[in-house]
């Protein structure tokens, strides 16, 4: 190795080589400046936080900084559902670390240690250093090169600012500003990476007259192959002196303005990022905050009502667009954004908390001025979680959103079309207008009597929820499942007319009284019962249950219908003799696939079933809402906008020779059958629920039969 | 400055029900309890003229019932009104509008309100007679119908547009204090939230009977009875199409089954 010839210390590189003293207290100057700028923007935004309301979310520390910290490291946030950016966004993360960290090891040696007589810096550990710094700069340059193809050249419609809520002519439009910092960031980034090894090759050239420089130079590898096209173009060792002087003021001052500016620009990214996903709470897609009904203000309607975690979440958004390009109510060209909204309220908080004093009076976030929220972009929302689960840092746009609702239903400010419907869910406990009594009615089509399970101890406790209860078409499917249970011999009961609506999208929708009043009855009533385990053909009710419940004391297991019919099925306890010859397609619903992890059962199913499954583009976790949910389904679509629904029976329309679109909601039942008719696929296909396949399957039902296949038998007949 | 505001908490029938032993009512059980849809207008209306008068105005809210009545009385507090007043006493069970009339006029003499808002009807009896009655018994004008009102508290007269039959509407000046009977749709009535309604309980409500008032048991004596009440026989209609002669031979057919030829 060459280092036998030198002495290992020599071997090294000598910081501020023939720099003037003065030059070097200057350096000193403009470095601790910077330092200075930076910390104080760290404590602006850190004071920004801490005017919102104390969350604790950070708390157990360790675990979740366990937690983030392998999510940083393995990227798998960022390169879900875009592994090219994802990856690329990895190299130049582990690029700016590595190189970050050689800069900090070189001020250790020669700031830290250096006073005190130690330095470590020299020697093999110099010579593998300069070829990892190497490495990480080409890391570092490529995957910046591949996020300045993508943003000009990929044209990718979620990294377009402009907003479909907003008229060209409003101040908040089009956020040009920040395409112009994307620009300077990426900018910023390669020159200090290019500089750095311009940098590197000057110092070669002038320095190659000395045996400790040159004979190690290709420790670094596009340093040094740089020196010699310098020297090809002519460059001597005292052109290179020169040129590495200027050189080395201006990747210095880039590389400490840059640095100073972190607090202030988007690269707080690297640390709000951080902060976010720490704070995280996996729970907040299926469980809306819980509130006090009893205080004097409940919600969201002020910027001090937000936690400082939300406040955290607004500066931690990098703007990728993935929630804009998942969120339905956008994609039907509703007034919200996902994106739009956090971004909106990022400027509302940097305007108004990021200054010494905070401003007078409490600031109002709802209204139609500039970066407020405005309530029609509230009120669009279908709660899917759609946003949340794709969020690469962790942001929690749904519980934000129904913050702001609670504080709109409390004034008033909604649809009146809603209006009935609550009053109906405060009088009789479901969201039809009908009364009580009716609840169990559709009992009386059914030749054998179901079980009252406030009476009698049962196995199963059947929640049949509003919509399967009274809506004239998911009131087959709720007889096709009660036939199933029948003819499987399950022994189960359901509330008769006690039963009130779980109150899922009464939470969702903001009426956080009536949602507590509603499960505290419901819980009441479940506790007076006897009964092993709750059954629902709902997710909507079944998340509730589940996720919403043990909050007020509610402790319960509960199955979604298709897990349960999956179980019996493959228990055997429930026969399907009949094959289903059927092209089929599966739409998830939100509250059963994304928000609660049950997309495999109904698969499951399905598999048994015998029918041919075309999987839609989007589904599993990715699903795309059918517009129903957070109350939505009780409120009008304006004709002019596509709804969710619509969307998406386009896409199942497009899966050729199809026959099926299963859902597995009555709610998405609902939707559906009318997005079908409202793209004109009347006829063309069938919406029909998992329960009623299965049903059918069973040879419950006088469905039209499809042929029977030969090798679909169970046992072939005369073989020899 | 004050205005009062009566209201009722009506009865909603399911559409399947049965009538009680004694044929003079439907069976309680069959009833979902609410505040009248119209008293939802008047009492917005009061607290629409109270939000743009600024807080010295007082909305007080009256109804006659027993416990079961808290209800919409807290529904009408959990929107703003300030203060409640529910006078019951079990000889009250069967009185009729213009027995709720006299003892309403005994609350406006003790409370002197300068406005009186009435729900135009009922919406489950729709005699529509308590407002005319008040403003009767007070010697008070009365606008019924009420569509559109300009009124400040405290002012003389307030200018209102009424509905009248065949579509007309008049415009008027009233002399105030007045009753006005308030009709659908002159307003959007907020929600009550059910958060609000629990915080309504916190609210004044005064619980008064007939003596606290001055009436004995006979000074509200109901002015009518109720004898029986039955769901009358439901008619038939069907749609005759086709050809003329075609049709008027489906309608002799059904003349001859009618009288049994």
């Amino acid at each position: 190795m060459l280092l036998t010839e030198h002495d290992p210390k020599d071997v090294t590189r000598i910081l501020f080589q023939d720099f003037p003293t003065w030059m070097i207290v200057s350096f000193y100057i403009v470095g601790f400046l910077a330092i200075g700028v930076f910390l104080y923007g760290v404590w602006a935004q850190i004071r920004k936080y801490r005017r919102g309301v104390r969350s604790g979310a950070w708390s157990p520390f360790w675990p979740r900084f366990t937690g983030m910290f392998g999510k940083v490291l393995s990227h798998s946030t960022i390169k879900r559902r875009a592994p090219k950016a994802g990856s690329m966004h990895a190299l130049i993360f582990y690029g700016f670390t590595l190189l970050f960290i050689g800069t900090s090891t070189i001020t250790l040696d020669q700031d830290i240690l250096g006073p005190f007589g130690i330095h470590f810096w020299y020697g093999s550990f110099y010579l593998v250093f300069g070829t990892v710094m190497d490495v990480a700069g080409i890391a570092l340059i490529g995957g910046l090169l591949y996020m300045m193809y993508r943003r000009k050249w990929l044209a990718l419609p979620r990294l377009d600012y402009t907003r479909p809520d907003r008229d060209p002519s409003e101040p908040d439009f089009d956020r040009s500003w920040y395409r112009r910092e994307d620009w300077a960031f990426l900018w910023a980034l390669i020159i200090i990476g290019v500089t750095g090894y311009f940098l590197e090759a000057a110092r070669v050239v002038w320095l190659q007259g000395d045996p400790t420089v040159w004979d190690v130079r290709w420790h670094a590898p596009v340093g040094t192959a740089l020196a010699y096209v310098m020297m090809g173009l002519g460059l001597g060792p005292e052109g290179a002196g020169d040129l590495r002087m200027g050189l080395w003021w201006f990747h210095g001052i880039i590389a400490l303005t840059f640095i100073a500016l972190i607090p202030y620009t988007k690269v707080k990214h690297i640390f709000t990022a951080m902060g976010a996903l720490m704070a995280h709470d996996p729970e907040s897609k299926r469980r809306m905050p819980s509130a006090d009904v009893d205080s004097e203000r409940i919600g969201i309607g002020y910027l001090g009502d937000f936690s400082d975690k939300y406040l955290l979440n607004f500066d931690a958004c990098t703007k990728c667009g993935r929630c804009h390009e998942a969120c339905p109510a956008r994609a039907g060209g509703y007034p919200l954004s996902p994106r739009d909204l956090v971004l909106s309220l990022r400027e509302m908080a940097n305007d108004k908390f990021s200054h010494a004093s905070m401003p007078e009076g409490p600031i109002e976030v709802i209204g139609d001025g500039v970066n407020m929220i405005r309530p029609e972009t509230l009120w669009a929302c279908r709660t899917c979680a759609a946003c949340i689960e794709i969020c690469p840092v962790g942001i929690e746009h749904l519980p934000i959103i129904i913050e702001m609702r609670r504080t709109l239903i409390e004034e008033g400010e909604f649809d009146p079309i809603l209006q009935p419907t609550l009053k109906s869910l405060q009088k009789s406990g479901n969201s039809l207008g009908e009364s009580k009594r009716k609840r169990p009615r559709w009992t009386r089509d059914l030749d054998f009597e179901v079980k009252d399970a406030r009476k009698e101890p049962v196995d199963v406790l059947w929640y049949v929820g509003d919509y399967a209860s009274f809506d004239p078409r998911s009131q087959k499917v709720t007889l096709s499942f009660a036939r199933i249970l029948h003819a499987a011999g399950v022994n189960f009961g359901i509330l008769y007319e006690d039963e009130q609506t779980a109150g899922n999208d009464v939470r969702r929708v903001g009426e956080e009284g009536l949602f507590q009043s509603l499960a505290e009855a419901n819980i009441e009533l479940l506790d007076s019962c006897e009964f092993k385990t709750i059954v629902t053909t709902d997710p909507h009710t079944y998340n509730t249950v589940k996720n919403e419940y043990p909050e007020f004391g509610g402790h319960y297991e509960i199955e979604h219908a298709s897990a349960m019919l999956e179980r019996l099925m493959r228990e055997g306890i429930i026969p399907t003799p009949v094959k289903l010859n059927y092209r089929v397609t599966y739409h998830d619903p939100c509250h059963l696939g994304r928000i609660n992890g049950g997309d495999e059962p109904p698969r499951q199913v399905m598999g048994r079933l015998g029918v041919d499954l075309i999987e839609l583009p989007r589904n599993r976790d990715n699903s795309f809402c059918c517009g129903a949910g957070g109350g939505r389904i009780w409120m009008a679509d304006p004709p002019e906008l596509k709804k969710p629904a619509e969307i998406r029976a386009a896409e199942a329309a497009d899966i050729d020779g199809l026959d099926v679109l299963i859902v597995n909601c009555p709610k998405c039942l609902n939707m559906m059958e009318d997005g079908v008719k409202g793209t004109g696929n009347e006829g063309k296909f069938k919406v029909m629920e998992l329960t009623e396949l299965v049903e059918e399957a069973m040879g419950l039902k006088d469905a039209p039969e499809p042929e029977p296949e030969p090798e679909s038998t169970p046992e072939p007949v005369g073989t020899a | 400055m004050k205005i009062l505001v009566t209201v009722k908490q009506v009865a909603a029938l399911d559409d399947e029900f049965e009538m009680r032993d004694d044929g003079r009512d439907v069976d309680e059980d069959f009833f979902e309890k609410d505040l009248n849809e119209f008293d939802h207008f008047s009492v917005e209306e009061a607290l629409l003229i109270k939000e743009a008068a600024g807080d010295d105005t007082e909305v007080v809210i009256v109804t006659i019932g027993d416990e079961d009545a808290d209800d919409a009385l807290r529904t009408a507090l959990a929107k703003g009104a300030d203060r409640g007043i529910r006078v019951w006493d079990d000889s009250l069970a069967e009185a009729d509008g213009i027995a709720i009339a006299k003892v309403l006029a005994k609350v406006v003499e003790r409370e002197k309100p300068d406005m009186v808002f009435t729900g135009a009807q009922s919406a489950d009896f729709g005699s529509a007679v308590t407002g005319m009655a008040l403003a009767g018994i007070l010697d008070w004008p009365h606008a019924a119908v009420v569509v559109n009102l300009e009124y400040s508290p405290g002012s003389n007269t307030a200018t209102l547009r009424r509905e009248l039959e065949g579509g007309l509407e008049e415009i008027m000046t009233i002399r105030c204090p007045a009753v006005l009977s308030i009709q659908l749709g002159i307003n959007e009535p907020r929600y009550a939230s059910l958060r609000g309604i629990k915080q309504a309980k916190q609210k004044q409500v005064d619980e008064l009977s007939l003596d606290d008032l001055g009436l004995g048991s006979d000074g509200a004596a109901a002015a009518s009875r109720v004898r029986r009440m039955y769901a009358p026989e439901k008619g038939q209609a069907e749609l005759i199409t086709g050809s003329a002669a075609e049709q008027a031979a489906r309608l002799a057919d059904i003349i001859k089954e009618l009288r049994g030829m």
